[in-house]
């Protein structure tokens, strides 16, 4: 069993070194001078040459890929995130401001998603095939196919300039996060009703159950007892990839409805080719994707201990 | 004459079969029955190539078993035949695969003598019975004229009725055609009754190897009589009165 | 108790598979259940245990393979505590240290998950859920076939010695009637959804009346096939 964590945690981290050394070749590779887009966001204005050259030298970029590539991983290792290229600030207290509106906005997301596909499911697999059964999955892939931007504008258009109930851009007021978390958790809702309710549906129809009605075990137990478990491995796995993909749906509808929050951080981070900035996005966006892949692995061993039998 | 000669099989640190010796003539019959787990399907296998020998060798005629290209029928009959073809299509791969043309009158021959009505080659694996199914893989097994045919359960899927038919047709093409026939089975009736000699295997390892009517009489070893034993309280055997 | 049914049938998908049969088997009776693939003699099964089991009759049914009886995901003795549940016995520790002894199950370690034994001890422990409650009729469904036959031969064995003293019924569905002629003392010959024969064992062997159980007789004995 510790052969198989550390086994896992090795994986891990192969996979963390991976997406960093891939980011920082490709932003280093990208087309144009990072050193002028750097010293153009520094100053807003065109700048000389010289200038140019002293931002190349003062920002590490002449010393090569491999050099520049340590000086950045170095401090990362011992949890430092370096220094903005362009305004020589830690990056640290602004990715950790621009967390605290990106996170509760994905949690608002999952709580909404959870909430809405949760009861939806198991309405909809009391009677499969039966006009509910159908509402839900017209519903949900309907719901599956709407792209986020689309969605948002629409509930924009309802909400804030129809009805004028709500707030559309921003996050001045709690009330700003409404929209933007129900955008997000719509698109949940829709991939987690549909993943819950197969689930579901596949776990009653395993080989064994009529033997446990036919030994008498009441039908709520049968479901608690023998349904469930099975139901939950396919769902434990989409719901992982759903809460990192969160991230993900999160900077898109951040950027749709002019929130700050880690969406404005790493656009106008990649625009001045502020290399420090966007890796600590990068970073933080793998080690959630990887902790989240662990978690769900350690959560399958003790869902069903037959996976992984033959691993160590 | 197939010879396997002192084949030893291993698997990570485990020795699937050990030091197994057999040996099979043209039109005879050898039936290798054993528990589950005792190596019967990894004889199989090791005598297809499928699994490598860690010592001894298998041949035939004393040339490698591959170049005799034998055949083999599976345990389960529908699941061995390609669910989008029909069953014609699949029983002629043995000889279209390899780029020649199909006998008509053999194959109608072998039809025949499997009992396989015309039309039942032009369904699909799903839409004939099991027993019509395995007939078609014991025909798909024999077109090609092979000389060495490896049966692996082959009607352990089949009802008591329908076993006994295809085990007797089975007898009759081997009657026809000259093969040489290696059954595994885990029936010591279908072995007594149709193998010319039973070879039990324990553990990865041949325990006897005795003619079927002297095996029915008395099993040479503890373990065939054990075997022999639990053949009679199921009615699989009857004790010789 | 006898257990009495009549009219028991089944439809699947419009095609009656079981044609209205009745049913009659007395306390402690051993009967066989014989028939070809595809006659109906597991539907015939089913049918009768859950029409008993409504009609509150003490009755359990073990299914061909512990895959089709037992939970992978739960363990052995969440299994048999959920029995007792289901059948509102308290926890009984000799109870079920008697049904083991008397199926000789052993060595395994009830905490585990049922494919961590092995398959024959699998079957033997289900059948010894199924006699939990001491029912009046147990209902075995190809109980050999997916046993190795040392294992199911010794299995049958454990049950024969068992099942006289609890009065216990049983009803053996199998297609071999090898098996059947061995344990059991009346058959019931199965053919396309209904019993076509139902006579003492001796008397069916001896003289079969019907096509079917003429056929299954013609082809009981591997050594003795009919030319």
């Amino acid at each position: 069993m510790i052969r198989l964590i550390a086994t896992l945690f090795l994986r891990a981290a192969v996979v963390l070194a991976g997406a960093a050394l891939a980011t920082f070749a490709l932003l280093w590779h990208a087309p144009g001078d990072p050193a002028l887009a750097i010293a153009l966001a520094r100053y807003d204005a065109v700048v000389p040459s010289e200038v140019v050259d002293l931002v190349r030298t003062n920002a590490g970029l002449d010393a090569g890929f491999w050099k520049a590539f340590q000086a950045w991983i170095g401090p990362l290792l011992v949890g430092d995130f370096g220094k903005s290229a362009v305004t020589g600030r830690d990056v640290w207290p602004e990715l950790l401001s621009a967390m605290s509106y990106t996170v509760p906005l994905a949690l608002a997301g999952l709580l909404i998603g959870v909430s809405l596909s949760v009861p939806l499911a198991l309405l909809a697999t009391r009677h499969p095939g039966g006009w509910l059964d159908r509402c839900a999955v017209g519903v949900a892939t309907i719901g599956a196919a709407i792209p986020a931007y689309w969605l948002g504008l629409l509930l924009i258009l309802l909400f804030a300039v129809h009805l004028g109930w709500l707030p559309a851009m921003g996050a001045r007021t709690p009330a700003h996060i409404i929209l933007p978390a129900l955008t997000l958790g719509l698109g949940v809702a829709a991939s987690l009703t549909r993943i819950l309710r197969s689930g579901i549906l596949e776990a009653r129809g395993q080989p064994f159950l009529p033997a446990f009605r036919r030994r008498g075990v009441a039908g709520r137990y049968i479901e608690r007892d023998h349904v469930a478990p099975h139901a939950a491995i396919p769902v434990v796995t989409v719901f992982g990839l759903e809460l990192a993909l969160l991230l993900e749906g999160a900077v898109m509808v951040e950027v749709i409805f002019a929130r700050p929050g880690l969406g404005s951080f790493l656009v106008n981070a990649i625009e001045a080719r502020d290399f420090p900035k966007v890796q600590a996005v990068v970073i933080l966006a793998a080690l959630l994707f990887v902790s989240v892949n662990l978690l769900i692995d350690l959560i399958y061993r003790t869902l069903d201990p037959r996976i992984g039998e033959h691993d160590a | 004459m197939l010879s396997v000669d002192r084949v030893s099989v291993r698997r990570g640190a485990n020795m699937v079969l050990e030091d197994v010796s057999l040996s099979l003539a043209p039109s005879r019959t050898l039936a290798v029955v054993g528990e589950s787990g005792a190596g019967k399907s990894t004889v199989i296998n090791a005598v297809l190539g499928l699994v490598p020998c860690a010592s001894g060798q298998i041949t035939w005629n004393n040339a490698p078993v591959g170049l005799s290209r034998p055949a083999l029928v599976m345990q389960e009959p529908r699941g061995a035949f390609n669910p989008r073809m029909s069953l014609r299509l699949s029983v002629m791969e043995p000889v279209t695969a390899r780029g020649r043309a199909i006998d008509q009158s053999r194959l109608d021959r072998l039809c025949n003598g499997l009992e396989i009505a015309p039309d039942v080659l032009d369904r699909r694996p799903t839409e004939v019975s099991i027993g019509q199914a395995q007939r078609a893989g014991i025909l798909r097994a024999l077109i090609a004229a092979p000389p060495l045919v490896l049966f692996d359960e082959p009607l352990s899927a089949l009802d008591a009725v329908t076993q006994k038919h295809t085990a007797r047709l089975i007898a009759q093409m081997q009657l026809e055609e000259g093969f040489a026939a290696l059954i595994v089975t885990h029936d010591l009736g279908y072995a007594a009754a149709f193998a010319d000699d039973i070879a039990v295997l324990r553990a990865g390892r041949i325990e006897e190897v005795t003619a079927s009517k002297a095996f029915v009489e008395a099993p040479q070893s503890n373990y065939g009589q054990i075997l022999r034993d639990a053949a009679f309280a199921l009615g699989a055997l009857e004790r010789v009165a | 108790m006898t257990i009495s049914v009549t009219g028991l049938s089944a439809t699947r998908s419009g095609r009656t598979i079981l044609h209205s049969t009745n049913m009659e088997i007395t306390p402690g009776e051993r009967v066989g259940l014989v028939g070809a693939s595809g006659s109906g003699k597991s539907t015939l099964g089913h049918a009768l245990v859950d029409t008993l089991r409504a009609q509150g009759q003490s009755v359990a049914h073990v299914p061909q393979s512990p895959d089709e009886a037992l939970d992978p995901m739960r363990s052995m003795a969440f299994h048999w505590r959920e029995a007792e549940g289901a059948l509102d016995l308290p926890a009984d520790n000799s109870r079920q240290q008697g049904l083991f002894s008397a199926l000789q199950i052993e060595g395994g370690d009830l905490r585990k998950r049922p494919w961590g034994w092995s398959r024959g001890m699998q079957q033997r422990f289900v059948i010894a859920m199924a006699l939990i409650g001491t029912p009046d009729l147990l209902v075995m469904d190809e109980p050999t076939s997916a046993l190795d036959p040392v294992v199911a031969a010794g299995t049958m064995d454990l049950l024969d010695a068992y099942l006289p003293s609890r009065k216990t019924a049983l009803l053996l569905i199998t297609h071999d009637l090898g098996l059947a002629a061995l344990r059991v003392k009346r058959l019931m010959v199965m053919e396309a959804g209904r019993i076509v024969e139902d006579a003492p064992t001796a008397q069916v062997l001896s003289a079969p009346r019907t096509q079917a159980a003429k056929a299954l007789c013609a082809h009981r004995n591997w050594l003795e096939l009919p030319c």
